[in-house]
């Protein structure tokens, strides 16, 4: 593949919504390079298993087939750079700076879209440093693309439905779940849901994945149990159990399934307009009508502008598309409003709904409590108590970094800022902007910063 | 052994092997580092301040809690993003 370091776009990120906004692109003649990490497309909802695979039946749930059908069509596009394995670390108007298999590179796009997905919320409580503990998402990524089963026994606790999803794939594929716990009181999330029946109803797909996921569950014995929280997981060298509200179980996995946030790295990076996005924390990118962020020649589309989940990703990335058309003088106003009507309704529609799964899985009132000891930023061993001593002399998130490390270690805060924040927003309200984004937005070697292009 | 490889329906690329630490582990061509890892029961990545073993988390190259060496190259990168090649040594200390 020929790569010029010049494209008339770059997309980062290959999922849904970068897809999207390709595909409107199409037929344009532009050049276009899509920078995702993974090697495939896909995103994290359609984690690709290795090319060298052949997986029957991959992600048969029907909920998958207009996604899947989309990624079908982003591999025909022709004038597409893939650049898979590359993580964009660096991001100003009109250039992204990024580092791949042979080192850094510096890629000049006059207009660039930023679809960079979300990640879990990293949620602190005794014992989530043992091996054996990951974001739910992550088990679920295994399950999907390695075709790995985490653990023999995994324990998925939290409060966001998706791990019902994530359940049933790990018992489909013929893995044994512990149980899945719900913090929460049932009736609470079925009540969140039926205030707005109509909208729940838009999105019955969702609604029967979630019932057949609970099917498949029943089938196998495997507990689901709401009201249950997690206090601590416990082992040794490696998790072996979990200490909840209802009891102790054996588990020798376990996923943190609290919600997810926006990857929002770059974009704070660029010095982009970001608000506060869903309950479960993180900050979303601000967009008008055809998702120009505040930056000039920068767009946003997808989680990075509130994680609303793929379809809505998908629709706004097609809005990206458009945008990008429209200011590029492709297309004119009115041939740029009415390709852009069918994505707008998909997206109201897909926001309700998230808007709506946002309320029953609110974590706020359900977070395990760390002790004094427990890490909460896991790159640089910092622990709650040291943070609470910051936070109550009244220390901003920057100055907390500054005194105590926390976040300056190579996630760059990714795990740790939203648990902070929580906490200074509990001491003194939500006027904290958080940690001052920092090239690079991903760890990178000193001999890539130093060697010649 | 904790993590274990789905097998129904799935065929894999061809067998390999890396070496971790000087530990030889036969995997599969396709695989990334951190599945090749954990389906070999390698799962403490590092070690903590604390001398605790510390494991993956996010599995999509968020947190860096899988940071490996290539000791080919000294090149620090995240295992679950980097594909397992044959012969490819990796040490879990920097």
């Amino acid at each position: 593949m020929a790569e010029p370091e010049r494209f008339d776009v770059v997309i980062v990120g290959g999922g849904p919504a970068g897809q999207a906004a390709a595909i409107a692109l199409a037929g344009h003649s532009l050049s276009i390079a899509v920078i995702d990490e993974q090697m495939r497309p896909g995103g994290q909802i359609l984690r690709q298993p290795p090319a060298g695979f052949t997986v029957a039946n991959w992600l048969a749930d029907r909920s998958y087939a207009p996604l899947k059908d989309q990624l079908d069509r982003f591999g025909q596009l022709e004038n597409v750079s893939w650049l898979g394995g590359h993580s964009a670390i660096g991001l100003q108007a009109g250039s992204i700076v990024a580092s791949g298999p042979d080192g850094m590179r510096t890629i000049a796009a006059d207009r660039i879209l930023i679809a960079a997905g979300c990640q879990d919320l990293a949620v602190p409580l005794p014992g989530w440093t043992l091996p054996g503990v990951y974001a739910a998402g992550g088990i679920q990524a295994f399950t999907k693309s390695q075709q790995l089963l985490a653990g023999r026994r995994v324990l998925l606790a939290g409060t966001h439905p998706l791990q019902l999803i994530i359940a049933a794939q790990i018992v489909a594929a013929g893995g044994t779940v512990a149980a899945v716990l719900f913090a929460q009181p049932r009736a609470a999330m079925v009540r969140a849901l039926a205030r707005h029946p109509l909208t729940a109803l838009g999105r019955l797909s969702d609604l029967f994945t979630a019932r057949a996921a609970m099917a498949t569950l029943a089938r196998s014995g495997t507990p689901v149990r709401y009201d249950v929280s997690l206090s601590a997981l416990t082992g040794r060298d490696r998790v072996s159990g979990a200490t909840t509200s209802a009891g102790d179980l054996q588990c020798d996995a376990a996923g943190l399934c609290y919600g997810f946030v926006p990857q929002s790295a770059l974009p704070r990076m660029a010095g982009a307009r970001m608000v506060a996005a869903g309950p479960a924390g993180g900050w979303a990118c601000v967009h008008d009508d055809w998702m120009r962020t505040s930056v000039p020649g920068l767009y946003a589309a997808g989680e990075t502008v509130g994680v609303a989940g793929a379809a809505a990703a998908a629709a706004g990335g097609e809005l990206a598309g458009l945008g990008i058309a429209l200011d590029l003088g492709l297309l004119d106003t009115k041939a740029a409003h009415r390709s852009a009507q069918g994505a707008r309704r998909q997206l109201a529609r897909h926001r309700a709904f998230a808007s709506l799964l946002d309320t029953a899985a609110d974590p706020r009132a359900f977070f395990p409590t760390p002790d004094s000891g427990t890490i909460v930023c896991r790159c640089e061993d910092i622990e709650h108590g040291i943070l609470s001593e910051r936070v109550s002399a009244g220390d901003s998130a920057n100055a907390v970094k500054l005194a105590t490390r926390c976040g300056m270690g190579v996630c760059q805060g990714r795990n740790c800022e939203p648990t902070l924040l929580r906490m200074i927003s509990a001491a003194r309200g939500p006027n904290d902007a958080g940690f001052t984004a920092r090239f690079p937005a991903r760890p990178l070697a000193i001999a890539d910063l130093l060697a010649p292009d | 052994m904790n993590a274990t490889r789905i097998t129904q329906g799935v065929t894999r690329g061809r067998p390999i092997a890396i070496t971790v630490d000087g530990m030889r582990i036969a995997c599969f061509a396709g695989e990334t580092v951190a599945a090749a890892m954990l389906a070999a029961d390698h799962i403490a990545f590092r070690m903590d301040a604390r001398g605790q073993g510390r494991g993956m988390f996010c599995n999509m190259g968020v947190c860096s809690e899988c940071l490996v060496t290539l000791v080919a190259s000294g090149r620090r990168v995240r295992a679950c993003l980097i594909e397992a090649h044959d012969g490819m040594e990796v040490a879990t200390r920097g």
